[in-house]
Order: structure tokens, then sequence, then C-alpha cells
């Protein structure tokens, strides 16, 4: 089992509060990702969780337990940490020992798990080296076995990729979403890396300076953001965003592009690189200059200036024959338009 | 061959491995009760305690001491002199002839102290430099030479004063070679100058591969492209010397300076074996003088001792502020770079 | 010149011209070589001399023995002279015994006929050899084994207790975030400027009263508690990552585990340095021990050799030897850790 639940968790560190109030609950066996800009409190929530940290105020709950005072040994999770935090003077095989000799584990299924584990993550032959022996990758899996081994509960893991090439990240990503459907345990993942938290996450916790900004499964996030700040976090590039100010229920973009709105007021329209494309001659279209063209073979990054100032991104497909200076008119979906109001928060089509 | 060592080692670590496994247990029960907090005090504590017992505890007592006077060393059977003590170190009829102050062997051993504290340091900044300058060049052995200046530095205080002893007597190696130039033996630790002469040429010997060492650090952290903008602008060595590896050494030589000074002023062991403060007094320097009245004469005066101990330590304390002081500006400067 | 050579003595002149600082170079470290190195060797090559031979002026470098012949009638073997007679040539005789200024020689081959000779025209006959005696009979017949042992004693227990005493409370202040932590650093900061020079009275007076007087204890404890040694350790385990302790206790590990499992396996380099250092401290010590122990028995070998040398009749074969003695670990330690240590003082500046 391993639902964990945050109530009201709020972290001060000296006078300035980090975490101001986050509530949250991890289902058993799901896949959750923290995500957010550097800073945002991602790591620091997560410490919580395991214990290495105390918070300043609310409870913590791990399978309906109240363990906020618990310490980190005694919540019966593990953790992969960002620098792995190998022993180094310590073989694998004593790594992955240590925590179990301290539960007075007996000899024999020690053994037994730390063969089991070996064999999934095939670091068998690894077992009498040292860290330092070892490469980036293999560390990586170690550091992964040395939590699986005490069999926890819930793995907790602090941007456990970022210390590896662009390349091999890719590859243990996809190992780590493997080892997440055979085991089936719950799973905290910090990362700042977008692609990370889509490609693995169930759930996706955006937080942004000690708050959560939304929280729901991967395409929601994408197809319907809740705000300004999950809508420019997701995606990439970056979604696009229009400032203007709508009346009788139509909104003008630079260019002379109307589309409708369900409100009035000061408004926010949002539109992905992605889902713009260049115009026909009749089509009413956003109209720019081109400042830089980023080819990429098989699909061409346009960077634009539109009239009023603007910048603006479009992925276009294909290489189309475009250069700096040019002027360029853009059309877009009006269905995949996001609105977002004043205060930032998204407005649902009516 | 490494799997002696290997196997020495787990002998003496067999023991410590399992008193340190026994222990364990109390310990997580106290970790429990009292937390992280708990468990940093259990840490401090054996230093701390051994500390205070030896050092904090003992500094204060000693300013008690200062105020008593006796024989004897027990506190209880002492009388209270308030600053009496203080009264006879430093009551002279003419404070530039030790010989009419009243603790006149205490003024002796300042003076001596300070004559010898000024020539020693100054031989001892000038040797090394050089040193940590010809070490610092491109030589061939390097380290061999490096560590041939170091090698002195181990001995003890004790063995050194004997080696020079023997080589300072009678029928020694110095009057071989003096005989062999063509030049009267001497009984050099019998001669006031020769032998005051030599405290000094001898610690000199005995210390100087330490600084060496700091300087040459000092030396080595100056970056290397700094020597090559002055050879592009064809600046001539000795000028470089002056305006570039004097300055950047600066600190350095700072810290010599003052480490030097504070081992000069407390000065004892390689000198009280060498001449033993003589001949006559010539070379009784300040530590040996509170050793003397504080535990060696016949009539000794403890709280005298103290006293002079107290005023010795506020030199002491002086110098080293000025230290911590230099020592801070430095990190500083190297955190800014 | 050759290859070689030009090799080991470049230098600052180009080509084949010597710059003036070449030379200076040059002289200075071939002179420092011999000033550092020659004092210690010629106690070394001293020791070796027997009594008669240390009295000689001028001494020779290399030490000799008198050479002996077991000559007919005599129980005890004989020392050998060469003697000049009267027409300038020389004969091998034996010297019975000396009378005055004329000794009694015998001519190893006519042990029966006695020949007077003026001990002017005598000159020992001597070949280069080590008066080991020198070194055997302290370590028989004196304390000297007594005072080997306890400097031994107060070495290895000094520095045992101070490399635990003293990484027990580098952790604690390295490691852990409580109050009054920098009040402890400045404390150990500030007594960083108290030497022992200065607290001898009221240090031997708290040394006897705990009833350490005339034991090797009361040698120890006060110097354990060192400040450099908890700063240096501290310097070192402020760069183990906080991560590796959170990890331990993720794993279940107790904070003394910590301490004991990883912090100081990581800690080994800075607990090296201060090892070798102690243990160079400790053998050394002088001035405390000379104050703390009066009987005898207790003596360090400082303390010893000091007694030694102060003693009315001075016996310099057997000093001489006994400081060779206490010199060897102190070479042992620079032969094979000097690296260590050279770097240890250049990177803290600590001695």
């Amino acid at each position: 089992m391993g639902r964990i639940a945050l109530n009201d968790i709020r972290k001060s560190f000296g006078k300035t509060e980090v975490i101001h109030g986050v509530d949250l609950a991890v289902e058993d066996g799901e896949l959750v990702v923290f995500v957010g800009p550097s800073g945002c409190g991602k790591s620091t929530l997560l410490r919580l969780i395991a214990g290495l940290d105390r918070p300043t105020s609310g409870t913590i709950e791990i399978d309906g337990a109240d363990v906020t005072r618990h310490s980190a040994a005694n919540r019966g999770l593990a953790m992969v940490f960002q620098s792995y935090a190998l022993y180094p003077h310590m073989t694998v095989r004593q790594n992955l020992s240590f925590g179990l000799e301290n539960t007075k584990m007996e000899r024999a299924e020690i053994r037994r798990r730390i063969e089991d584990s070996a064999r999934m993550l095939e670091i068998e032959e690894l077992l009498d080296r040292r860290p330092t022996q070892l490469s980036g990758g293999q560390r990586q899996r170690v550091a992964i076995g040395r939590a699986i081994v005490r069999e926890p509960s819930a793995f907790l893991l602090d941007e456990p990729l970022s210390n590896l090439d662009a390349e091999l990240r890719v590859t243990m990503r996809a190992e780590l979403a493997q080892l997440h459907e055979r085991l089936g345990t719950t799973m905290i993942y910090v990362t700042h890396d977008q692609i990370e938290a889509m490609t693995l996450a169930d759930r996706i916790v955006v937080l942004r300076k000690g708050r959560i900004e939304q929280v729901d499964t991967p395409l929601n996030l994408y197809n319907r953001p809740a705000n300004l700040f999950v809508a420019g976090f997701i995606g990439a590039p970056n979604m696009n965003f229009f400032e203007t100010t709508a009346s009788d229920g139509r909104a003008e973009l630079p260019g002379g592009l109307h589309i409708d709105v369900p409100q009035d007021g000061k408004i926010t329209a949002g539109i992905r690189p992605q889902h713009l494309r260049l115009a026909n001659r009749e089509e009413e279209a956003l109209e720019g200059t081109v400042t830089l063209v980023e080819a990429l073979g098989a699909e061409t990054v346009v960077h634009a200036r539109a009239l009023d100032g603007t910048a603006m991104v479009t992925v276009l497909s294909g290489q189309p024959n475009l250069g700096i200076g040019d002027a360029i008119r853009i059309a877009l979906d009006r269905g995949e338009v996001h609105l977002f109001d004043a205060e930032g928060q998204r407005i649902d089509p009516s | 061959m490494a799997a002696i060592p290997r196997t020495l080692g787990a002998i003496v670590t067999a023991p410590l491995t399992w008193i340190a496994r026994a222990i364990d247990p109390p310990l997580r029960w106290w970790q429990r009760l009292t937390g992280l907090n708990g468990m940093a005090a259990v840490f401090l504590l054996p230093n701390l305690a051994i500390f205070g017992v030896f050092v904090l505890f003992p500094l204060v007592l000693n300013v008690v001491y200062s105020m008593t006077a006796g024989t004897n060393i027990l506190l209880g059977d002492r009388s209270f002199v308030g600053l009496d003590q203080y009264q006879r170190l430093l009551t002279c009829e003419d404070y530039t002839q030790a010989i009419t102050c009243r603790e006149d062997m205490f003024w002796t051993a300042a003076g001596n102290t300070f004559f010898f504290v000024v020539l020693q340091v100054s031989m001892m900044i000038l040797v090394s430099t050089i040193t940590a300058l010809i070490l610092n060049r491109n030589i061939r052995g390097r380290g061999f030479f490096r560590a041939v200046f170091f090698f002195p530095v181990l001995l003890s205080p004790v063995v050194v004063g004997l080696i020079w002893r023997w080589i300072l007597q009678r029928q020694g190696l110095l009057n071989l070679i003096m005989v062999n130039l063509g030049m009267e033996p001497e009984v050099w630790l019998n001669d006031r100058a020769y032998a005051f002469t030599a405290t000094i040429g001898v610690s000199v010997w005995a210390h100087m591969g330490f600084y060496t060492l700091i300087l040459l650090a000092g030396l080595q952290a100056i970056p290397k492209d700094l020597y090559e903008a002055a050879e592009m602008d064809g600046t001539p060595p000795a000028r470089v010397f002056w305006r570039i590896t004097l300055p950047l050494l600066g600190p350095n030589l700072a810290v010599v300076l003052v480490l030097a000074l504070i081992r000069g002023v407390q000065i004892f062991d390689e000198v009280y074996v060498l001449t033993g403060g003589g001949p006559g007094t010539s070379t009784l320097y300040l530590t040996q003088y509170i050793y003397e009245v504080g535990f060696a004469s016949i009539l000794r005066n403890p709280g005298l001792a103290a006293a002079a101990s107290i005023l010795m330590g506020l030199v002491l304390v002086v110098l080293t502020l000025v230290q911590l002081g230099l020592s801070r500006r430095n990190e500083q400067r190297g955190s800014r770079q | 010149m050759s290859a070689a050579s030009r090799f080991v003595f470049r230098r600052r002149g180009h080509g084949n011209r010597w710059h003036w600082t070449d030379v200076v170079t040059w002289i200075w470290l071939i002179g420092g070589t011999v000033l550092m190195f020659g004092p210690a060797l010629w106690l070394v090559a001293s020791s070796f001399k027997g009594p008669a031979q240390l009295a000689e002026f001028p001494p020779t470098l290399l030490p000799y023995t008198q050479i002996t012949a077991q000559v007919e009638g005599y129980d005890d073997p004989l020392p050998l002279f060469t003697v000049t007679q009267e027409d300038g040539s020389t004969t091998i005789l034996a010297e019975i015994r000396r009378i005055g200024t004329s000794a009694q020689m015998v001519d190893p081959d006519t042990p029966s006929e006695r020949i007077d000779v003026d001990i002017e025209n005598r000159a020992p006959l001597r070949e280069v050899g080590l008066a080991t005696e020198n070194y055997v009979e302290p370590l028989v017949t004196n304390d000297f084994l007594r005072f080997l042992w306890n400097s031994v004693f107060v070495t290895v227990m000094a520095t045992l207790i101070t490399l635990l005493t003293n990484s027990m409370a580098a952790f604690a202040l390295s490691k852990y975030r409580f109050a009054g932590r920098d009040a402890v650093m400045l404390l150990i900061v500030a007594t960083l400027m108290v030497p022992l020079s200065v607290i001898l009275v009221p240090l031997y007076s708290v040394v006897n009263a705990t009833g350490l007087l005339n034991s090797l204890w009361g040698v120890i404890l006060p110097t354990v508690a060192t400040p450099t040694g908890v700063f240096l350790l501290r310097q070192y385990m402020l760069t183990i990552p906080d991560e590796l302790l959170e990890a331990a206790r993720m794993d279940n590990a107790s904070e003394w585990q910590i301490y004991w499992r990883i912090v100081l396996p990581l800690a080994a380099p800075a607990l090296a340095v201060l090892a070798i250092f102690s243990v160079v401290w400790r053998w050394n010590d002088f001035l405390w021990p000379l104050i703390v122990l009066s009987r005898r028995e207790t003596y360090t070998l400082q303390v010893g050799l000091n007694t030694y040398a102060g003693e009315l009749n001075v016996q310099w074969h057997y000093i001489l030897a006994m400081t060779v003695v206490t010199m060897i670990p102190v070479v042992l330690v620079f032969v094979f850790l000097q690296r260590f240590i050279t770097t240890g003082i250049a990177g803290a500046g600590i001695k």
C-alpha cells in the first residue's frame, strides 16, 4: 500500500515561508510527478514527505496514519537522490544491503532481495564494484536498486535523471516507466523537465512559488491548462500569448484576426505554436515579420514579431521557404485557442 | 604487500567496530528521545568535556593563581594577595636596567625573549622566503629539496637540542671545521654571545621548513599568466619580483610573520636542552622563566609563574588576533577572486 | 655536457651559459641539503663511536673500532697498536696495560717478551666499525626500554582519543544545525590563542587534583582536545555531501551509525593527516611531560633523554644512540608520509 496525503502543509526556513499550504492526495500505485521551475518548492515538498525535513504546520499521512512526526527511517519510504548519494566507500552490494542490515533483516532475505533487484536492473556483474568504477547510467541503476530492495510503500525520486546525458536520459526514462509498471508501487517523482513529466506521470502536480497551480493528467494539463502559468510552462516551444481587450463577445488579435470570447474585458489569448499555420490569401490572419528561422528538417520553427510587437512562435511542418525580414501571415484554428481572464485563470468557452 | 596493512587495519578496527556496534542501541534510544539536537550534544560532549576541564577551566584558574601567594600548589593552602604578584613582576627602579627590577630574572627573560624574537623572526622570514623562491623555480628534484628543508621540522625539540649541543661542544663538528679552516676552536655554548646566536640559529634551522612550505604555497598560488604578461611587457626580473611576486605573497608573509612571532615568544624546548638558559642567564627565555619559577626551583612560586604566564598570554592574544584578522582578510580576498 | 646533466641542471640561462641565479640556486640547495641532513647524519655516525673515540679531537668522520688480537697467555683479547721504533720503523704490538706515559706491550708473535713503549710513540690500530654496544647496553640495562614503551603508549593512546573525540565534535559542528553551534565554534577558535605554556600552573593543579600526576594519562588527556584537529576535520567533513547522510537516514541508519559507517570512512584522508600530525606532536612533546612526570619509571623518551643529558657525567655514547632511536619513528614518518604532511600544511597552515 502507498497512499500519501498532504494536508495544508506549510514550511518556513527562518522567516521565509517557502511552502504555502499544500493539499494533495496520491493514490496507491500512482506515479505522480512534481514539476515546476527551480525554486518552486518541489524538492522541499519531497523532502517533507520523505521526513528529511519537518513541515512547519500541516500533516502528512501514509495509508491513513499520521506520520508527520515520524523520522525518515520509520516512514517506510525509499528515496533516489539527484546525486544518487551512493556510499562511495562501499561496494554496490554493500550499498544495497546497508539499509536492510539496519533493520536487522535476516542474511538470507537480504541476499535474496539484492539478487532479485540486481537481476531486475541488470546490475548483477557490478555488485562487487565501487560507485567510482561505474558509469553514470550504472550509478543511476544502483541508486534505484538501493530503493527497490527496501520494498518501500512508495518511492521518492528527486530529479533522478538530471545528471545523465541526453541520450541516456531517454533510455532511463523508458526503463523507469517499465519499472513502475512492473512494481506497481506508488512513486513521487520530482523534475523540472516537462518532457519527463509528460511521459512518465499518471498525474502531474505543477508547482510555482510554493503553491500548487494545477494537478491533472498530462494530457489534461496540455489540453486544458488551468491558468497562464501552466499554459506557458507545459508544451514546447512555449505557448504564444496575445493580450487584448474583448468587447461584445469578440476580441481582435494583431493583424485584424478576430476570435469569439465568452466575456468582455482584458483577456489573454493563448495558442500553441503547433496549432498555427501559414494562412491562405483570403483568410483572416496574424500578421508579422520573421525574426528567426530554425530549420529542423521535419519541421521549421519560425519566430516572428506581430504588428503590435508581440513575439510569436510558429512550428510549421516541412521546410517552407522563409527568411529573416519576410512578411508572414499566420492562421489559426479557433478551436485551439485558450482564453485567460485578467487574473490569468482559464475561461472555458461557453 | 598491500594485504599486510589491510589485515593489520582489520585487527585494529575489529574491537573498535564491536564497541561502536555495542553503543548503538542506547544511542538510538537517546536519538528517539531527543532528536538530532540531542545527538549533536552526544557528539560534542567528549571533546568539550576534555576541553573544558583541561583548557577552559585552567584558563580561569590561572587568574586565581596569579592573585595568590605561597609555595603550595593546592589552592586551599594559598593566601589571597590581590595584584601583588603583578606588582612584583612589574616594579623596577630603572626600566632600562633589568638588574634594578624587583624580579630581575623576569625582566632578563623578557628582554632576552624580545631580542631573540626580533632576530629569530627576521632571520626566519629571510631564509624561508629565499628558500621558497628557490623551490618555486623550475628545478629538477623540487619535491626532494622541499622535503630536505622540511626534515628538521619533524624532529623533536629535544633531539634538535641534543644534535646541536653535540655539534657545538668542545670536540664537536663545528670545531673540526674551524680547525680545518685554520681557526681556533671555541667552546661555543660557554660564550654568552655565541650561545644566544646558537639558540637563534638552531631554532631557525628547526622551523624554517614549515614557513617555507606556507610561502611556497603562496608563491604557487600566484597565477602563471601574470608572469607571462610581465614577460610580454619586457619587465625586468627584479621589477617582476618587487611589483608582482612580493605584493601577491604579502598575505602569506604576514601569516608567517605572526605565526613565527607567536612561536618565538613561547620558545622553550630546544633551547632548554641546548643551553639550559645559560651561560648565566644569557639564553633564559620567558617560558623557561615560568617553568623554573613555577616548578623547577626549590622556592617555587606558582602565583608568580601564573602572573608571568598571563602577561605572556596577553602578548600572544594580541598576536593571535592580528593573525585571525589577517587570515580573514585573506579569505575574503580569496573568495573575491 | 651530457643530455642527462643538462636535464638535471635545467636552469634559467639559455644555451650553455649559467645565469647567476642558477648558481645561487644550486649553492643554496646543495648547501641546504648538507646543512639540513648533515647534523642528523653526524649524530648517527657519532652514535656508533665508542666513548674513547668520542673524547678525541679532532673527531673522525666515520666510527672506528679498536682491532684486538688474542695473545697466548692472556684471557682477554688485547688491543693492537702501531708502534714507531727509535729507528723509524713500525711494528704492530698488543698493549697489556698502560702505566702513566708508558705502555707495557707485547709482540703477539712472541708473547713471553714484554716491551715498554712511550705512549707518544704508539697509535691505535683501528678499522671502520660500529660500536653497537651503545645501542644494546641502554636497551638492556637502563630504563630506556621503559621510556620507549611510555612514549609509544602516550603517542598511540593520545592519537586514538584525538581522532575519536575530534572527529565526533567535527561531525556535530559540520553536519548539524543547533542553537549554540556558532558559540562552540567561537570557543574553539578562541582557544587557539591558549598555548600550553600559558596555563602551565593551573593545568598542573587540575592534573594534580584529578590524581593524574605522574601518570601517563596526565600527559595524554590535556593534549587530546586540540582545536586544530577539530578544525581540520570539520573543514573536510563540510565537503561530504549532505545527501549521503540523508540517504543513510532513509536507509534506517541511526545518527551514530551515520557517523561511524558513513562519515568516518569518508573522512579517512583528513583523519590520516591528523593522525600523522598527532603522532609527531605527541612523540615530540617535552615541556608538559617534563612537568607532569617526576618519577623515573613514568618518563617518556624526550624527558628521559633530557635527564640523561643533564647528568653530571654525561654519557654521550649512550645519549647519542638513544637520540637516534628517538628519531627513528619521525624519520619513518618523514620518509613515507612526508608528502601527506607537506600538502596538509600547505592546505591548512597547521603544525
